[in-house]
């Protein structure tokens, strides 16, 4: 650990941390624009310059001025910072970044929270001396998210270095050469990578703004508070920012232990679903828009005449993955209150036992995704990181760029950032392997299958930091259990290996922690059936859109006396229910998730729910009537509108501190800072009991496994009602592995039949070659007659040609 | 000492009261009469226009930033030519203290404070003045000024062709 001497300050620094850090411990902080924590020094900005009046004691001797940021402290380096020399040099190269830049602050979405711009000033430069013409570039279409404006480009590369280097993205970069040195893609064309959006957050200057936000707002105006990402299970670090009502932007927030510095472009672009102008905003008795008191007076008396005819039994409670953990809390505090033991925390049958087995098991071997960036050697085994938890696959990235390696066992095509052995495997092989790595017994595979997986085998011994990463929608809940108990298998005294599982909500590890009484979405819905269970109560859960199998769910629910819902977004649940409660957004409300690795993580609320003013002046001035009352207003917290259906008041932090005294797992819960790293539970959940056995494959001569798999823009329930990400839904299409195109006479492009028992869809086949053969890989798209198929899954389905 | 000071302090301001008793009293018989404010009075605010007839004001928010009593908002928008402009803007003029602030924090020359000092409604409402109320067809102090022959996103003028721009570079060339 040096110890350098900067401004005749001391400071103690681990070893191989660059001076400008060094002084950026002391408080000193230096101008810089191209040195980024999470992409390192390049010295491109010229700006971070010191005077070194000492060199180290042993190296090379340093003298004179030099790049901060290029310089690693060593023991007995004296530095200064407020020498002449390197201030007049720092003045100067900010007035030498300024000699082309375009005058475009009042026009430039950046100003406000723009480096160059406090650069600028902090430099004292104001008047441009230099009288010669100022370079300038033709701008590209980036696509959808991203604004291009490359006049105001400083050089700094931070856009590439986060693009390609961070993100794997391969379309885009840097041309030119001499003085026109340009940003941008190689071919005119929309942003190809998912994470496109970080170099809106990488460029210090408006370069690069994020498009979705143009011309709408600046930083000094909007409301902004650290929040979660509630897009998936990995919990990133955001910054959602309102105003006038409206969301209107998100931005990475920084948490070391989840996301670090870097977002999804799902997370950063799916907020359109706060803005939504058909979002239910009133309780609702059937049709009729109610107040608050009306609503809750009538389901608490509706749910108690149920109660009184068929006992407490007769009414169920649902909660979902996509609810805090508070808000699942009290729904099963309100179960409880009502004497009623029916309650399950997600509706999808298979997806709640993967995740509550995963909450039982994973215990110590759960790795976060900041020690999966550190691990150097992962096996994905039926994980899609890209669409099922996007930032997993830069996590794993980093972990490959640091010199580590992967491989991927998985039935699909699977995109990926980065370069890993692929072994393409059935789904119904993916827990044989996962045993078979286990006991190192690869005798019932196919020669090359065995190499690959002695390989695999050979390298998680090697590896010092391994994680193995599952998917927890194609293993499913015993798939889950084996990952986790190979991690186990694998672990020596020395050095342990990891597990992580990729599971389906933001929320999903904290309800599974909660339902460890609960007997399920499966026997639920057959209560349901057999009228036995008379009301449902949904808090954020959409039971028509979301069982695997919709007809079954369709049915139990018609039978149901009382459908009663809280939800923020207009689905179907909530359009048909007979009592509605809305409630709060998550940027509206503040609440806690536990992510996929058993973090407890608190956000807090960014802006107050209203019928945002864009609406209410339909695009002109606001109108121009004055009342006490924000229109649109009425959502709650899930959370409080549960308690006061009990006739509770409770704040959050009442309901914190209750939850933490009554569950030991949730210890500190009520301590923790909202933007800060989160807690891991302590301590594990309960299994659930087993899932129904897997259907044999084929079951019918000639049929194909069909594979629903998530997707990026598409899948996600709250995404999917963000109209931002319209322009990029993905595709409709299926794919095909190459021999069985041939065997069934499909081309690639190909429009045929998909024939299955939930019904036809008219489908387009994409051949692959780089998957496991008899499989049909479906997207989960959430839009007209796709949105029947469901994760979780196992069925069959033919392929038939048109006219065939 | 202090004697001389305080006799002083006494006899002055009679000798003040006396010699203002032979001047022309200032009072002006308004409304009848009206005084002409000089052209940099701080009164009603306008929002201008530039030479060729747009409206200036490209609502980058300085001025509600700067606004001391908070009573400018407005809304951007982007026109198809990638001009940006006020959806809407509005001045509650019932807050407004015509400090002047706003005008000079723009950049653009469009929002100027006017000599209008006539001005005054029965109801708060009236005092709100949207967009419509404020745009006026002329500079103001300043007819020539026009942001976006300066600015670099080029709505205006076409790409690289402002007074100060070279054309834009050919990124594709190897030539030095
Ligand atoms: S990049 Fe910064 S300095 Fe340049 S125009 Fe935009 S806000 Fe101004
Ligand atoms: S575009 Fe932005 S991030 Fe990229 S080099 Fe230019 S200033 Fe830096
Ligand atoms: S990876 Fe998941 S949690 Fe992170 S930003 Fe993307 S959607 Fe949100
Ligand atoms: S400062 Fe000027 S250009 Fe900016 S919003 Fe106000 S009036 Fe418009
Ligand atoms: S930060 Fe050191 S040269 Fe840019």
């Amino acid at each position: 650990m040096p110890t350098i001497t900067i401004d005749n300050q001391r400071v103690t620094v681990p070893e191989g941390t660059n001076v400008l850090e060094a002084a950026k411990k002391l408080g000193i902080v230096i101008p810089h624009f191209c040195y980024h924590e999470a992409l390192g020094a390049v010295g491109a900005c010229r700006l971070c310059a010191m005077t070194f009046l000492e060199g180290s004691d042993k190296g090379p001797k340093l003298k004179g001025v030099h790049m901060s940021c290029m310089v690693t402290a060593r023991d007995g380096m004296v530095v200064s910072t407020l020498d002449e020399e390197s201030a007049d040099l720092r003045r100067h190269v900010i007035e030498w970044l300024m000699m082309n830049h375009p005058h475009d602050c009042p026009v430039c979405d950046e100003g406000g929270e723009c480096q160059l711009q406090d650069m600028t000033v902090a430099g004292g430069h104001g008047i441009r001396r230099y009288r010669g013409l100022k370079k300038t570039y033709v701008n590209q279409d980036l696509g959808p998210f991203i604004s291009h404006e490359m006049n105001r480009c400083i050089q700094c590369y931070r856009c590439v270095r986060t693009y390609q280097d961070y993100c794997g993205g391969t379309d885009f970069g840097v041309l030119g050469c001499n003085q026109r040195i340009y940003f941008g893609r190689f071919r005119d064309g929309t942003l190809q990578s998912p994470f496109s959006g970080n170099i809106v957050d990488a460029c210090p200057t408006g370069v690069f703004t994020d498009r979705t936000y143009r011309f709408r707002a600046r930083p000094w105006d909007l409301e902004e508070a650290p929040s979660v990402c509630p897009h998936c299970s990995l919990g990133c670090a955001v910054i959602p920012g309102a105003r006038y009502r409206e969301l209107q932007r998100v931005r990475a927030g920084v948490n070391a232990k989840t996301n670090g510095f870097f977002i999804c472009d799902q997370g950063r672009f799916g907020y359109g679903h706060a803005n939504r102008p058909d979002r239910p905003r009133s309780p609702r008795l059937g049709e009729r828009e109610v107040s608050w008191p009306e609503a809750l007076g009538a389901l608490r008396r509706e749910l108690e005449i149920i109660i009184a005819e068929h006992g407490s039994q007769a009414v169920a409670f649902l909660g979902s993955s996509r609810a805090s953990l508070e808000s699942n809390a009290q729904l099963l505090e309100l179960a409880r209150f009502f004497g009623s033991e029916n309650f399950a925390l997600e509706i999808d049958p298979e997806r709640d036992r993967a995740a509550r087995t995963t909450a039982a098991l994973l215990g110590e071997c759960a790795r976060s995704q900041e020690e999966v960036r550190r691990s150097d050697f992962v096996l994905l085994v039926g994980a899609d990181p890209l669409n099922e938890g996007p930032m997993m696959a830069l996590a794993v990235r980093q972990a490959v760029r640091a010199g580590g390696s992967a491989a991927l066992i998985d039935p699909r095509p699977v995109e990926l950032p980065f370069a890993a052995t692929h072994l393409p495997l059935s789904p119904q092989n993916l827990p044989e392997v996962l045993k078979a790595l286990a006991e190192e017994r690869f005798e019932r595979f196919s020669a090359r299958e065995r190499t690959v997986l002695a390989g695999i085998s050979a390298r998680i011994k090697e590896a010092k930091r391994p994680v193995l990463i599952g998917g927890g929608n194609l293993l499913g809940s015993s798939g889950a259990q084996l990952l986790i108990e190979a991690a186990r298998a694998f672990s020596r005294g020395d050095r342990a290996c990891g597990a992580a599982l990729l599971l389906a909500g933001p929320n999903s590890f904290g309800s599974a922690l909660l339902a460890a009484q609960s007997p399920g979405p499966d026997r639920l819905l057959a209560q349901m059936q057999e009228g036995r269970i008379r009301a449902l109560l949904c808090l954020e859960s959409d039971p028509f859109a979301d069982h695997p199998e919709p007809g079954r769910a369709r049915m139990a629910l018609s039978r149901l006396k009382l459908l009663a819902a809280l939800d923020y977004l207009p689905t179907e649940t909530a359009r048909r229910c007979d009592i509605f409660l809305p409630t709060t957004a998550p940027a509206e409300s503040a609440g806690t998730y536990v992510n996929f690795e058993g973090r407890m993580l608190p956000f807090g609320s960014v802006f107050d729910p209203g019928v945002p003013i864009q609406i209410t002046g339909g695009g002109d001035h606001p109108p121009r009537s004055f009342e006490a009352h924000t229109p649109g207003s009425l959502p709650r917290p899930a959370w409080a509108a549960l308690a006061a259906l009990r006739g509770d008041s409770l704040s959050l932090a009442h309901i914190r501190r209750n939850l933490q005294r009554s569950d030991a797992r949730f210890a500190g819960l009520a301590e923790l800072e909202e933007g800060g790293e989160g807690r891991r539970v302590n301590g594990a959940g309960q299994m659930p009991g087993h899932g129904p056995e897997l259907p044999k494959h084929p079951s019918a001569e000639g049929a194909l496994r069909l594979v629903v798999t998530e997707c990026l823009f598409g899948s996600e329930t709250i995404a999917s009602f963000s109209p931002v990400l319209d322009p990029v839904r993905p595709a409709p299409v299926v794919r095909l592995h190459v021999e069985d195109g041939v065997r069934l006479g499909i081309h690639d492009g190909e429009k045929v039949r998909l024939r299955t028992e939930l019904g036809d869809l008219a489908v387009e086949v994409r051949l692959c070659e780089a998957m496991a053969p008899g499989i049909v890989v479906l997207p989960r798209l959430r839009q007209g007659e796709w949105e029947i198929f469901v994760p979780g899954v196992h069925r069959d389905c033919i392929l038939q040609k048109e006219g065939g | 000492m202090n004697v001389w000071r305080d006799i002083k302090g006494t006899v002055q301001p009679f000798w003040v009261t006396l010699r203002n008793m032979f001047r022309r009293p200032v009072t002006i018989q308004y409304p009848e009469e009206k005084r002409v404010p000089p052209p940099r009075y701080r009164a009603r605010i306008i929002l201008t226009r530039d030479p060729d007839g747009g409206e200036r004001c490209v609502a980058c928010y300085l001025c509600s930033a700067a606004c001391p009593v908070d009573c400018i908002s407005m809304q951007s928008a982007e026109a198809p030519d990638g001009r940006r402009y006020a959806a809407w803007f509005r001045i509650n003029f019932s807050r407004c203290i015509y400090c002047g602030l706003c005008a000079e924090a723009c950049p653009t020359w469009a929002i100027q404070m006017s000599p209008d000092y006539e001005f005054s409604k029965y109801a708060t409402l009236d005092m709100v003045y949207e967009k419509e109320d404020l745009l006026v067809d002329h500079g103001g102090k300043d007819n020539e000024y026009n942001y976006y022959r300066h600015a670099g996103i080029g709505v205006v003028n076409p790409r690289g062709g402002n007074e100060d721009e070279a054309p834009p570079v050919d990124v594709r060339t190897n030539l030095p």
